[in-house]
């Protein structure tokens, strides 16, 4: 166990400006989509054109990589969003967070043997064409921790800003499908041809994938919404299983519960829809949070991968702007327990939410976003 | 300024022609017998360069590297349509790291793992100053690829480094400081060249990310 030393970062960081993309839309459209209770993963081959077994992802279109690589042009439109600013400059960094990068690349180029497709293969690659794009200076971090990885990205903003290093940041995150990563999962055998239900108790856990991009800019300055806290750990005890006895959950809600303060919160968890996973973190946040509804999206959304903390905080702010909280779609009864929300509810009487995410290597991550 | 005192140190520079295979011969006797049959060569080279460094839960992990598991990664491309579950796994950044931490079954705080290029060792310092932890291992490396080296993909060297951070000056070899003020961007020392530093006692200074860079050594 995290002796208390080990303490939850409570560096709050106003939230200046936030949205993401998913195949229906900006955050405030998925937000919509998601209280409506509709999912966006569909059964598609594993690995697109190269056919395989029928599986649950969420797509902006098909898959396969292309060159001009497929996801640019969206990345484009929605980048365009961003508040105009000096990004990439040493006051106004931006931090990159992806666990897929380009990585789409590299299967394409094994498919069609065009060496153009290497040119975006790797993170440093990717994110320089990304730099080039949307004229950003060198400034420009990367992090990449598989699941955890936009959660870095946050907190490393916030530190950046209490440091007093920079005025403003911008974390921006994106993950694309790609036949590398769904036949990864794939033969993990957790994305196979059922529809994910995150935190439903039945016979055998399933996941979904989906493509996604966010962005948030963060400055000291109070904000109607505020990251208030961030909290962090790494079981490794081995790649893609957590300690049975859910050491890892147990150490981040705890890590995370004290920095509440009395606000009234409910949580947005990991919930991807495997089996052991779902039920340790279902009772690890129903102990420290009880009377916390829990709920999670990737039922709808599939997982984001690297960027489903930054997706989904922004479906978090969209959906406190319209008034109710997305259940967890696709849910079903029996949960894992009472506390899984598994129709939307009102945000009225709450003022704040605690948002988690976990990676491979038993790592994860939780933070508080505060709001009046 | 913002500073960090380096405490143990240690590089691992192999042999030009060595891989994976030969790394588990080489240095076997650091890891347990179940887990070096696994692990790929960045995880071998990144597991010695730790040796005698326990880490634990009150510990922040600062991890650079700029084209990881590129072996891996390559065995895993070649697998479909079969895809390897085992590959794909230990393709996945930061798999170097995690292998030695699994495999010792050693938990940590807070895991910062970094994949840039140009200015990954300025942005893996400043990840490290920023990092409240007492202790603070800054770790990294490469692994040599084979045929995504022609493309640019791939290292075409192997190495890995780790120094322990702290904050107290007694007993360091060296230390790591940051000024900020300047506004100018230099080149970056690369990550072997930071590597080399950190096994040849040399001093590197540059200024970037709004201030001015320095490992000086005692």
């Amino acid at each position: 166990m995290a002796s208390m030393s080990a303490l939850a970062d409570q560096l709050p960081a106003g939230i200046v400006a936030c949205d993401c993309l998913s195949p229906f839309g900006g955050a405030d459209a998925t937000a919509a989509a998601l209280v409506a209770n509709r999912r966006a993963l569909q059964l598609t081959a594993v690995l697109g054109r190269d056919g395989g077994d029928q599986v649950p992802l969420a797509l902006l279109g098909p898959m396969d990589e292309t060159l001009p690589l497929r996801w640019l042009p969206a990345l484009r439109g929605f980048a365009a969003g961003i508040p105009a600013g000096t990004w990439g400059t040493a006051r106004e960094p931006v931090i990159v967070t992806s666990s897929n990068f380009g990585v789409g690349s590299l299967y394409a180029f094994m498919r069609d043997h065009d060496v153009r497709h290497m040119a975006h293969g790797n993170p440093f690659a990717c994110v320089e064409l990304l730099r080039r794009e949307f004229g950003w200076g060198e400034q420009v971090h990367i992090f990449s921790h598989a699941c955890v990885t936009a959660h870095l990205g946050l907190a490393h903003a916030a530190r950046l800003l209490h440091a007093g290093l920079a005025d403003r940041v911008l974390v921006f995150s994106f993950d694309f499908v790609s036949p590398f990563v769904a036949g990864g999962f794939h033969s993990l055998k957790i994305l196979n041809g059922a529809m994910p239900a995150p935190y439903a108790v039945r016979e055998t856990g399933s996941i979904g994938l989906g493509d996604g991009a966010a962005y948030a800019v963060l400055s000291r300055e109070a904000a109607p919404f505020q990251i208030a806290a961030h909290a962090f750990y790494n079981e490794m005890f081995h790649f893609t299983s957590n300690q049975p006895e859910g050491t890892g959950f147990t150490v981040c809600a705890g890590l995370i519960a004290p920095t509440v303060r009395g606000r009234r919160v409910w949580v947005k968890g990991h919930g991807t829809g495997t089996l052991e996973a779902g039920r340790l973190e279902a009772e690890a946040f129903a102990r420290d949070f009880p009377g916390a509804p829990l709920t999670g999206w990737k039922g709808s959304l599939g997982h984001t991968l690297g960027s489903c903390g930054l997706v989904e905080l922004a479906i978090t702010l969209a959906a406190l702007r319209g008034g109710r909280i997305p259940g967890t779609v696709g849910g079903l009864a029996p949960s894992f327990t009472g506390s899984v929300a598994l129709e939307p509810f009102a945000c009225a009487g709450f003022d704040g939410a605690i948002l988690t995410s976990n990676a491979f290597g038993g790592a994860h991550a939780a933070m508080l976003l505060t709001h009046d | 300024m913002i500073e960090r005192f380096i405490h143990h140190v240690k590089v691992e520079l192999p042999a030009p022609e060595e891989a994976v295979a030969g790394g588990r011969v080489r240095l076997a006797d650091k890891f347990p017998r179940t887990a070096l049959r696994r692990m790929t060569h960045l995880g071998l080279l990144i597991g010695s360069a730790l040796e005698g460094v326990s880490l634990g839960p009150d510990d922040a992990l600062v991890y650079a590297t700029a084209f990881a598991e590129c072996r891996a990664l390559e065995d895993f491309l070649a697998s479909f349509p079969s895809a390897s579950p085992l590959l794909f796994q230990t393709s996945i950044h930061p798999g170097g790291v995690q292998q030695v931490q699994i495999g010792r079954q050693q938990p940590v705080g807070r895991l910062w793992p970094l994949a840039g290029r140009t200015r990954l060792v300025e942005q893996a310092w400043l990840t490290a100053l920023l990092e409240p932890a007492d202790r603070v291992v800054l770790a990294g490396g490469e692994e040599r690829g084979t045929w995504m080296i022609e493309t640019g993909m791939a290292s075409d060297k192997a190495f890995a480094f780790a120094a322990v951070l702290t904050r107290e000056s007694v007993g360091a070899a060296g230390r790591i400081v940051f000024n900020p003020g300047s506004t100018t961007d230099e080149p970056c020392p690369a990550l072997d060249a930071f590597a080399s530093a950190l096994r040849e006692r040399k001093p590197l200074a540059w200024q970037g990310a709004g201030g001015a860079w320095a490992l000086e050594w005692r």
